[in-house]
């Protein structure tokens, strides 16, 4: 066998090139000027050690957000894959009338952010759709300010987020399930368990490998979340749903802090990585346990 | 998990007609039930489509109603803008999306089957650099991706956007689906090939390449459709000044007549119509992208 053809080489010498410039190197970019107070309003940066880290501890912008950040994603990653198993579970039949119900509920994950977050502005505005239907229906007697007040604004965020990702989650689980033989069930049947009893000794273990990858992505995709949040609230109101991408945009963009915006990069860089590979790592560990 | 082996009963139990009926009626619930649940989750889309063919009046008086009478006057003004926002950002887009998919596939499967000849420890530590990359949040990298594009001269460039697209993580997911598809092809038929002196790169093209089809349908898809609803990196790449992705347009236009309801859901329903479209006609292999994902 004949090693190394220089031209296949060249190749993969130019996507690792330019991975390594577009990933790697603008990470350890922001690892350096996280220890500088770069300013485009300054002449020249400064090397001022970890005091942008000594910062962050006082920031309770940075605070609320990262809190909001982890909340967000740990709920929003528990709701979309509970309906993702649940939604599954209903829309698993061959009949063509459940293909098309399986088709339509992919549809949230096709539309960008930008999209999602301008319908469902419209929906739950003062004057909106779903104020319009409760109001009606005398379920509520004043319409509710979804968007208007930190805490509902904040619980909107995540229904918003939640509808999108259970596009995905129920795809995810409905492949799981169909890789599930049928032999499994019968032969349960045929034991005398009951339905609940197959959900927890049968679909649930055989699901885990499924839930594993669905739970990783819906951690990673909310903890980078940006475009919705920008359509649905801004951010607002009083910074309730600045998410830490959304922050960091503003640190570097809006109050041209690079030193501290790169700070906070790294922050979120490294609670991404610990909570994406914990999580990750629990689920492994579950599979094998179920 | 251990399963307790099947003990085959003599003859199968017979149903009787009492018992079937229920069955039937059962079937008829969840048939009921699978059909309202979805389509109060599809809600939000319904919406969009129906008031995108409603005058203001018809949205107002009942935003949820069918469009009777129907009218394309919301799309022909979304159209017919001064700013031509929707065409300019339709082209925008689609040249954004066909170039870097189109650089991302030949780099990503080359440097994947590069990747399968060398040292197992190697390719172990190439491929968790890579995955780092799926997981690092954009924003994270987005100020440091400016600068070296600052440096050179491509800032608020298409060219720039398209390289920083090709260059991120988008070339980690490509690496992913290969490297993982690659696994499944046998060695003999690589060498074979080799064996009759074809060149590496010509067997990467000849013989690889072909085999890999399902995989390059999985990345040009999803690639394809997240490079079009990107929203960060043209906002912030290319700039205000330097024209429009339809995302970037879409959300300019949109802030400006929040009232204005048949505009808003006219722009909405033309900027969503392609990806949708794309994804109904290419379910199948939209699904299949995922299952082999979720179940390997």
């Amino acid at each position: 066998m004949r090693r190394g053809d220089p031209a296949l080489g060249a190749v993969a010498a130019l996507a690792l090139g330019l991975y390594a410039l577009f990933i790697v190197v603008p990470l350890g970019m922001s690892a350096w000027k996280s220890l500088t107070d770069e300013n485009p309003l300054l002449a020249q940066a400064n090397f001022v050690g970890l005091a942008n880290y000594r910062d962050m501890v006082h920031d309770d912008a940075l605070t609320s957000s990262l809190t909001f950040t982890l909340l967000l994603a740990g709920a929003v990653t528990l709701v979309a894959n509970a309906a993702g198993i649940g939604f599954a579970l209903l829309l698993n039949r061959t009949s063509l009338s459940f293909r098309a119900m399986r088709t339509v509920a992919f549809l949230p994950q096709v539309l960008s952010g930008v999209i999602v977050g301008f319908v469902w502005r419209y929906i739950l505005a003062q004057d909106g759709i779903l104020n319009e239907v409760l109001v009606r229906t005398g379920i509520v007697d004043r319409p509710i300010t979804w968007l208007g007040s930190p805490l509902l604004a904040s619980f909107s965020v995540g229904l918003v987020a939640a509808w999108v990702l259970t596009g995905f989650t129920t795809v995810v689980h409905v492949a799981a399930l169909q890789s599930i033989p049928v032999e499994l069930h019968q032969a349960a049947i045929v034991d005398g368990a009951g339905p609940w009893q197959r959900f927890r000794r049968i679909t649930l273990p055989m699901l885990a490998p499924g839930t594993t990858i669905s739970v990783t992505i819906s951690l990673i995709t909310m903890l980078k979340l940006y475009d919705i949040i920008v359509a649905l609230t801004s951010g607002g109101p009083a910074n309730a749903t600045q998410s830490t991408a959304l922050y960091i945009v503003k640190l570097a963009f809006t109050d041209d802090r690079f030193g501290y915006a790169s700070g906070v990069a790294m922050l979120l860089l490294v609670v991404s990585a610990v909570v994406a590979l914990s999580v990750t790592g629990l689920l492994r560990r579950r599979e094998v346990d179920l | 998990m251990t399963l307790t082996e099947t003990r085959p009963r003599a003859g199968a139990p017979t149903t009787s007609a009492p018992d079937r009926r229920r069955r039937a009626w059962a079937a008829r619930g969840h048939l009921t039930a699978a059909g309202l649940l979805t389509l109060a989750f599809v809600s939000p889309i319904y919406l969009t489509v129906v008031n995108a063919f409603k005058t203001q009046d018809q949205i107002i008086r009942s935003p949820s109603a069918p469009p009777v009478p129907p009218t394309t006057q919301n799309l022909t003004d979304a159209l017919g803008r001064s700013d031509k926002i929707i065409q300019i950002g339709l082209a925008n887009s689609a040249v954004t999306v066909l170039v870097s998919v189109l650089l991302i596939i030949p780099l990503g499967a080359a440097f994947s089957f590069w990747l399968t000849r060398r040292p197992a420890r190697f390719r172990r530590i190439v491929l968790a650099v890579f995955a780092a990359g799926l997981m690092i949040p954009p924003a994270v990298v987005l100020l440091p991706t400016i600068r070296i594009l600052t440096f050179l001269h491509l800032d608020h460039t298409y060219p720039g956007l398209i390289l920083a697209n090709v260059g991120g993580g988008y070339l980690s997911f490509a690496v992913f689906v290969y490297s993982g598809f690659l696994r499944s092809i046998p060695h003999e038929i690589v060498e074979a090939a080799e064996v009759d002196g074809a060149g590496r790169l010509r067997t990467w093209w000849t013989i690889v390449m072909p085999l890999l089809r399902p995989a390059t349908a999985t990345v040009a898809i999803f690639l394809s459709l997240w490079i079009w609803n990107d929203f960060m990196n043209p906002q912030f790449i290319l700039g205000p000044l330097r024209g429009q992705t339809i995302t970037t347009g879409l959300y300019l236009s949109l802030g400006q007549y929040t009232t204005n309801y048949a505009q808003l859901f006219g722009v909405m329903f033309l900027a969503a119509i392609l990806p949708v479209a794309g994804y109904l006609a290419l379910q199948k292999q939209f699904v299949a992208g995922l299952s082999t994902g979720a179940t390997k």
